[in-house]
């Protein structure tokens, strides 16, 4: 039998939903009533205009350039344009993918690439039957300024330095994709002196192939303020599939650490 | 950037409408005067650059496919976009519950007092009516009901940080909202 009570806190599910206390089972049961019912969700329209501007006092942050690049990057793929990356893999079979990985702190880069496998809660993008894909940045002189690992079934990209960069202060890396005749797209900012993990979008891995290049200019900490680079490009590479990494990793896999993560704030 | 003034909330009204007629230029201006806002809101949430950045990308992803469904009848825009990012965070938190639980430091977050930026003469008549409610509350229900807006945990999560039984959290947070709604229905 309801009390009166059981009937008042059934009717502040609303509340508590909008308030964000419910477990992930009753918010979706609450999700689901929204979805169904109008007078859920006139409910919680009432609860969201009570509770809401409580959020007036969370202080604005202004987010890094690349996720306005990453959004727009997303949104024109609604027609879903298929990876260009399955065809010409034979023509990168020379990149000595290990060689180069031996190049950075190799210990770490193992650590990373591990990372980069373990499994993602996303659903991976369709690679066409490549899984890695791998890129030596060079700076002018030839030598190698980092080294990025692409997994493209878990969508996302390892970039480790071989060389730490001394650079002005208040100046950072970012790291541009250039698909092949059209403009640098922001793909982050990356660390001069460790290695970065970078989840890549559908829009990015679409755009990962054999014709594209990976650049990296310096710019103002929080990134290019225009969405281009503004600051002169230190490092390119060439991206190609990495031959045979998987089977390589998955070896290396076992005598690594894997807590090398994301930045945080 | 201020959402608060009357006029800037219609502009906000206007964009969002025109979002959903997929207009890419309201688009952008809507990101340009919203977007710091409501990173605020994710990184308060998730307290993770890399994770509140993926869910303001969700967010706006989805305002431009569903902003057609928006109704200014119903809420401001300002409301629509902040409430959109927050259930996002709040599913990404749900999906990583378990994470978060192990990681200590997220566990011991607090969520300060301190007078906030809206709480001057900019803030919007809405905060200041919600806050001169809030402060009729128990001190301790007050925090609670912060600390779960501003963090998005659980009751179960809520009761284990302020060590206190589930059904104590439950009460002072059931207690509250529905203080908190005769006093703002007044």
């Amino acid at each position: 039998m309801n009390t009166p009570d059981d009937d008042n806190n059934h009717s502040l599910r609303y509340a508590e939903f909008v308030l964000g206390v419910l477990d992930a089972d009753m918010r979706a049961a609450v999700a689901h009533e929204i979805e169904t019912t109008s007078e859920a969700a006139t409910a919680v329209a009432l609860w969201q205009r009570r509770l809401i501007p409580l959020s007036d006092s969370i202080a604005p942050v202004a987010p890094a350039p690349y996720v306005w690049a990453r959004i727009q990057h997303a949104l024109q793929l609604a027609a879903p344009a298929r990876t260009p990356v399955a065809t010409r893999r034979g023509l990168w079979n020379n990149l000595p993918l290990w060689h180069w990985l031996g190049l950075g702190a190799s210990a770490v880069a193992v650590a990373l690439l591990v990372t980069v496998m373990l499994p993602r809660l996303h659903p991976p993008a369709p690679a066409g039957g490549l899984d890695y894909m791998a890129a030596t940045i060079q700076q002018d002189n030839g030598v190698t300024g980092w080294t990025a690992t692409m997994d493209l079934h878990h969508a996302r990209m390892v970039v480790v330095p071989a060389t730490p960069q001394a650079l002005a202060q208040g100046r950072a890396p970012e790291l541009w994709l250039i698909p092949a005749g059209q403009k640098p797209i922001s793909v982050g900012m990356i660390a001069r002196d460790k290695p970065t993990t970078i989840a890549l979008d559908p829009a990015m891995l679409a755009r990962l192939g054999p014709t594209a290049a990976l650049a990296v200019s310096v710019e103002p900490i929080g990134g290019s303020p225009t969405g281009q680079p503004t600051g002169p490009v230190i490092a390119k590479g060439a991206i190609g599939a990495a031959p045979d990494a998987s089977s390589h990793a998955t070896k290396v896999a076992l005598i690594s650490h894997p807590q090398a993560g994301r930045q945080s704030v | 950037m201020s959402v608060t003034s009357p006029a800037e909330r219609e502009e906000l009204n206007r964009l969002l409408i025109a979002t959903g007629r997929s207009d890419e230029k309201a688009f952008a201006e809507l990101y340009k005067r919203t977007s710091s806002k409501l990173f605020g809101v994710c990184l308060r949430m998730l307290r993770d650059r890399g994770e509140a950045e993926e869910v303001l990308q969700e967010t706006y992803t989805t305002v431009w496919r569903r902003a057609g469904s928006f109704d200014a009848a119903k809420a401001s825009a300002i409301t629509w976009l902040v409430t959109l990012s927050r259930n996002k965070a709040i599913d990404r938190l749900r999906q990583h519950r378990e994470e978060l639980l192990d990681d200590p430091e997220r566990m011991h977050e607090t969520v300060d007092e301190q007078p906030t930026p809206a709480a001057d003469a900019e803030s919007s008549q809405e905060y200041r009516r919600l806050e001169r409610c809030m402060d009729e509350l128990e001190p301790q229900q007050r925090s609670s009901v912060r600390e779960a807006f501003f963090s998005g945990a659980t009751y179960n999560e809520l009761a284990t940080r302020s060590k206190v039984p589930l059904g104590t959290m439950k009460s002072w947070i059931r207690r509250s909202l529905m203080q908190l709604r005769t006093c703002l229905d007044q």
